[in-house]
C-alpha cells in the first residue's frame, strides 16, 4: 500500500475534501499542517505554487481539485464508468468554479465590503444550489446510486456555508438533504467529523 | 462506437480543448454551433444550462474540462496510471487558475483604465510566475517532450489552447520559456490537431 502525505495550512480549507474521502476509504494518511511562513518557504518548491499537495510514495500532486480526483480513484468513489466519472467531474467542477469561489467574503477585510459580499452570497450564490438538487437523485447521490465524491465534496460545500453562515440552506432541498445525510452518516466519515480539528474555514 | 454532440457557440472559447481533444483522438463528432439567438431553445436541456456539452448517445456532460478529461480517458490519452492522471489534471487545474486571472481583466473588468493596469500586471507578474512553474514541471518529465508520460495527454492539449491566446496577446511570451514553447509548436503538427487547425473555422475568440 503506497504511504500518503497530504500538505496543507492549519485549517479544514481546500484540504478537507481530499480528509474526508481519506476518511471515507479508511485509508491512513500523514495530515500535515502548516504554519503560513513554513508554507511560503516551501511554495517555490511544490510543483504550482498552490495548497493542497499530495505525495504518494515521494511523487508530489498539487491542485485541490487534481489530488481530490486521485484520492477518490484510489478509494473507489471516482464513478464506475467513465460517464459516471465525467458526471462526478462536472459536478465538482460547477460546485468548485460556479459557487465556492463566493466563499472568498469571509476573507475580506472591510467590514461593509464584507457585509456586501456576504448578502451577495446569500442571495445570488446559495439558490444556485436549486440546479443541484435537480441533478441529485432521491436516494442522494450525484452519480449512480453510490456514494461518490462528487457528494462528498458537495457535503463539504454544505458544511463550510453551515459554519460561515449558520441557518438552514437546504431548506427545500430533499435530494441534497439525503446527500448530506449520506456523507455524514458514511462510518469513516462520521468518525472523522466527531474527531477533526475544528478551524473558522 | 458512441455517436458524439459537442454543443457551443460559434467560437473557440471552452469548447476549444474538447474540440482539440477530439481531433487528437480521431474521434467524429457533430460540432454543433448555436447562434446566441437560439441559445434559449437550447439552455433548458443542457445539464445545468450552460454549454459546452457533450452529449454521448443522450448522456449530456458539462464542464468543458470534465469532457475533454472524459474524450482522454474514452481514447488512452488521460494518461497511464493514476499517478499519469493526477499529474495531467495538476497541469490543467494550474492552466486553468492563469486562464481565470487572464479572464479578469479581459472580460470582467469594465473600466478601461484598470483593465489596462490589470492587463499589465497579468503579463508582467502574473504570468511569468505560473509559467515558471509550467516550465519546470514540464522539464521534470524527462526533458519535457509531454508534460506527463511518453505522449500526448489533455495536459498538452489544454496548454496549446493557453497557449494561442496568450502569444495571440503578446507573440515573444514564451520567449524565456523554449520547452513551454517546443511543446507548443509541436503539438500542432501533431495527427489530428494539425488538420483541425487547418480547418477549423476562423473566430475572433
Amino acid at each position: 500500500m503506497p504511504t500518503y502525505k497530504l500538505t496543507y495550512l492549519e485549517f479544514q480549507g481546500l484540504a478537507e475534501p481530499a480528509r474526508l474521502l481519506f476518511a471515507a476509504g479508511g485509508m491512513k494518511y500523514e495530515d500535515v499542517r502548516l504554519k503560513r511562513e513554513q508554507w511560503l518557504e516551501l511554495k517555490p518548491r511544490s510543483p504550482t505554487g498552490h495548497l493542497p499537495i499530495l505525495e504518494v510514495d515521494g511523487t508530489v500532486i498539487g491542485e485541490s481539485r487534481a489530488v481530490w480526483r486521485l484520492i477518490a480513484k484510489e478509494v473507489g468513489m471516482a464513478g464506475k464508468t467513465l460517464l459516471e466519472q465525467a458526471r462526478a467531474d462536472m459536478i465538482v467542477d460547477s460546485i468548485f468554479g460556479d459557487l465556492t469561489p463566493d466563499l472568498a467574503f469571509f476573507w475580506e477585510e472591510d467590514e461593509n465590503k464584507k457585509k456586501e459580499l456576504k448578502q451577495k452570497f446569500v442571495e445570488k450564490t446559495l439558490p444556485t444550489l436549486a440546479r443541484f438538487e435537480k441533478l441529485a437523485s432521491a436516494e442522494g447521490y450525484f452519480v449512480g446510486n453510490s456514494m461518490s465524491w462528487a457528494d462528498v465534496y458537495c457535503f463539504y460545500f454544505i458544511d463550510v456555508v453551515n459554519k460561515l453562515i449558520p441557518g438552514e440552506h437546504l431548506k427545500g432541498y430533499a435530494s441534497l438533504k439525503r446527500v448530506v445525510d449520506n456523507v455524514s452518516s458514511n462510518p469513516g466519515i462520521a468518525k472523522w467529523l466527531k474527531a477533526r480539528p475544528e478551524t473558522p474555514f | 462506437m458512441p455517436s458524439y454532440k459537442l454543443y457551443y457557440f460559434h467560437g473557440r472559447g471552452r469548447a476549444e480543448p474538447a474540440r482539440l481533444m477530439l481531433a487528437a483522438a480521431g474521434l467524429p463528432y457533430e460540432d454543433v454551433r448555436i447562434e446566441f439567438e437560439r441559445w434559449p431553445e437550447y439552455k433548458p436541456k443542457m445539464p445545468m444550462g450552460q454549454a459546452p456539452v457533450l452529449d454521448v448517445d443522450g448522456t449530456m456532460i458539462c464542464q468543458s474540462v470534465a469532457i475533454a478529461r472524459f474524450i482522454a480517458k474514452e481514447s488512452g490519452l488521460a494518461g497511464k496510471t493514476n499517478m499519469e492522471q493526477a499529474r495531467a489534471d495538476m497541469m490543467v487545474d494550474g492552466f486553468g487558475d492563469m486562464v481565470n486571472k487572464m479572464a479578469d481583466y479581459v472580460w470582467y473588468e469594465p473600466d478601461e483604465a484598470k483593465k489596462a493596469e490589470k492587463k499589465k500586471t497579468f503579463y508582467d507578474t502574473t504570468l511569468p510566475e505560473f509559467l515558471g512553474y509550467f516550465e519546470k514541471l514540464l522539464v521534470a518529465n524527462n526533458g519535457g517532450d509531454f508534460f506527463v508520460g511518453d505522449g500526448l495527454t489533455h495536459a498538452d492539449v489544454f496548454f496549446l489552447s493557453l497557449s494561442d491566446d496568450i502569444t495571440a496577446e503578446k507573440p515573444d511570451v514564451l520567449g524565456p520559456y523554449p520547452k513551454l514553447a517546443a511543446l507548443a509548436e509541436r503539438i500542432k503538427t501533431y495527427p489530428g490537431i494539425k488538420e483541425w487547425l487547418a480547418k477549423r473555422p476562423k473566430t475572433p475568440w
